[in-house]
Order: structure tokens, then sequence, then C-alpha cells
């Protein structure tokens, strides 16, 4: 029991934990206050809240399907805050004194979906194990563990993040940023389909002989870039043009102002 | 007329409810899936119903068919799945996965009678 909850929280925690970890670093070389994180992770711990306590009737809605939608919009929702952040981290770095709060508005916004999503999973694993008093003592300890191993990753990750050469650095936190921001917007396209809003033939490629899904690679792949070892067509399309509105996005805010940069400081 | 206009719906009626996607029913009852083994036919999308029967909730979860869905206590799921190839796809119980394990098999129309 106390291994299956340290997994579970972990695989919950770790995608937000490297998202978060990756906006912290570039909220740091752009300067920008971490005050932010306090009002997403707020905000997000109410909205799972909510959301848990609500799963039922929404589950219901839309014949059936509506956690699907629900689920499905948090995801891409996310990846919407997260190309615009792309746009204004790029942005920033030409432009000092522009906008100062809409970057960290936006990424308080993308945490606060991504954690409305994986937090309300987890409330509800443990609050059906609060409900069956026998389990908690194993359940409290492993949920607590594997939350703290993925909070410790996403620490590691920042501080990973901070030891690269700083010019360097956000370039690499804006990649790795646009290929998990892509992996969520591929994953809300495989609930359209679980939900029967979208129609397959099969999946395209499958890859689990190499690295399955629930192996540790597979599972801090799945983390980090959205990993999927059997997708269809209409998943890997929408990663690879996810990747490009996030690669747009970048580079629009970093040639829109890229004369300001130019002129003598 | 009004028979031929009748038999003509009749028909209408049937091959719409023979073309519809087939719904296959599972239960979770003390954290086991039953039945925990089900017949599917290949190249065929399927409604899955699953009914959680306890009072604690479950995640009916699926590496191989990319299914992941939580299910209340005393609620129910529909999952699509499919249109699949032949072959054994594992699903589990991702809050009990030791007990709650089951297999959908998926079997080519010519052997599915």
């Amino acid at each position: 029991m106390l291994i299956n909850s340290v997994i579970l929280v972990l695989r919950e925690v770790l995608e937000a934990a490297l998202m978060i970890s990756i906006l912290l670093a570039a909220s740091r070389f752009l300067q920008v206050r971490l005050r932010w994180l306090y009002y997403a992770l707020g905000i997000g711990l109410v909205g799972a809240t909510t959301y848990a306590k609500l799963l039922n009737p929404i589950s219901e809605l839309f014949e059936g399907v509506g956690q699907e939608l629900v689920n499905a919009s948090l995801q891409y929702g996310t990846f919407a805050a997260l190309s615009l952040v792309a746009f204004l981290i790029s942005r920033r770095r030409n432009v000092d004194n522009s906008n100062h709060s809409t970057l960290p508005v936006t990424m308080a916004v993308a945490v606060a979906l991504a954690v409305t999503r994986e937090g309300s999973e987890v409330l509800i694993y443990v609050s059906g194990f609060v409900q069956m008093n026998d389990f908690l003592g194993s359940v409290g300890v492993g949920s607590l563990a594997g939350a703290a191993i993925g909070f410790s990753v996403g620490v590691l990750f920042y501080y990973l993040l901070l030891a690269i050469d700083s010019r360097r650095a956000l370039m690499i936190s804006l990649l790795l940023l646009g290929l998990a921001a892509s992996g969520m917007s591929a994953q809300a396209t495989g609930l359209l389909i679980q939900a029967d809003w979208l129609s397959v033939s099969g999946p395209l490629w499958n890859t689990s002989a190499y690295i399955a899904e629930d192996s540790l690679t597979g599972q801090l792949l799945y983390a980090l870039v959205g990993y999927e070892a059997s997708p269809s067509s209409i998943e890997v399309a929408t990663y690879a043009a996810s990747i490009t509105i996030m690669a747009l996005s970048t580079l629009l805010g970093w040639t829109l102002f890229a004369k300001r940069s130019d002129e003598p400081q | 007329m009004k028979r031929l206009i009748s038999s003509a719906l009749a028909f209408i009626l049937a091959t719409s409810v023979y073309a519809a996607t087939p719904i296959f029913e599972i239960e979770i009852r003390n954290h086991l899936f039953q039945p925990d083994t089900l017949t599917i036919p290949a190249n065929t999308k399927v409604k899955l119903i699953v009914y959680n029967r306890d009072p604690t909730p479950e995640e009916f979860e699926s590496y191989e068919l990319n299914r992941e869905k939580v299910i209340m206590g005393g609620g129910k799921a529909v999952i699509f799945i499919g249109p699949l190839s032949p072959g054994e796809y594992p699903f589990f119980g991702e809050f009990n996965p030791q007990t709650a394990l089951g297999t959908i098999i998926v079997k080519g129309t010519n052997d599915a009678d």
C-alpha cells in the first residue's frame, strides 16, 4: 500500500513540480518576484478541492464524459497560458520595463490550472482512504513521501537550471517549457479521444518495447515532454502543432522588440 | 402501405441499433473488477461503462489503452475504447493496483462468434 501511494502522488506532483521549477528559474533570470507562486498555489488548491468535490456530477455531464472535457480544458488552458509565457519571457529579454504584471499573472494562471487538475486527483485518492480509517497511516506516509520526492526533483531541477550560464539557461527553460506544454496539449487531445469527441483509427507507432510508460524513464519522460508510447495520429499532430505555436510565440516575442536591444544603453 | 412504412421504420431502427457503438459493462466491488476479463471485437469502437459499487473512489487506468479516468464511490464512468487490433490490453485500478486488475481481450471478427 505504501509504495502505491508514493508512486501515485509522485506521478501527479512531478509534472507540476517540473513546470513550476522551470517557471521559477525563468523568474529568477528575469528578476520577477516569486510572489506569483503563492497566489497560483492558493488558487490551485481551492480549484482542486472544488473540482474533487464536484467530480461526480461533472462526470455525468455530456453523456458521461464531463470529466474528460474539464480535464482537457484545463490542459489546453495550461498550454495557452504557457505559450503566452514563452512570448512574454522572450520579449522581456529585450524590453526591461515592459508591463511588469502580465508575465507573473500568466505564470500563475498556468500553475493554478495544472495544480487544479493534478491536485484534485491526489485529494480524491487520499479522501478515499480517509473513509477507511485503517489505511490512513501507510497511505498518508506514502503520499507525503511521494510529494516530498516530487518536490525534491523540482528543487534539484531548479538549481540545475540556475547553475547553467544565464544566457543559455533562458533558452533551455523556454525549450523545456515548450516540450512540457506540448505534451499537455497532446494529452488533452487524448482525453477528447477517450470521450469520443475525436475519432481515431489506431496508434501511429508503439515504442512501449523500448521505453515502457510505467518504467521510471517512461514516467520521467511523461512528466517532462508528455511521453506517450502508442500515440494516435491526432495526438502526434497536436504535439507538432503545439511545438510550432510555442516556437512561433517565442520568436514573435524575440523579434518584435529586438530593435530596442540594439540601441546603446 | 402502412405495413410497408412500419416495416421500413423497424428496419431503420434495427440497423441503427446494430450500427451503434457496442456497450460493455464492468463493476468494481471490493477493489476487484467484475468481470476481470472482457472480450471485445477487433477494429471496433466500444463504449465501456464501469460501475463503482464501492464507497471509495477508484481510477480506471491502462497504459496499453491510453485510458485514465477517476470514478467516485457509487458512481459510474463512460470510457470509449478502440478501434483496436487483436491482442491483450491490461487495465488496473490505480488506487488499488494490487487487487484491481483486469484485461481486455480483443479478438478478430472471424473468431468473435
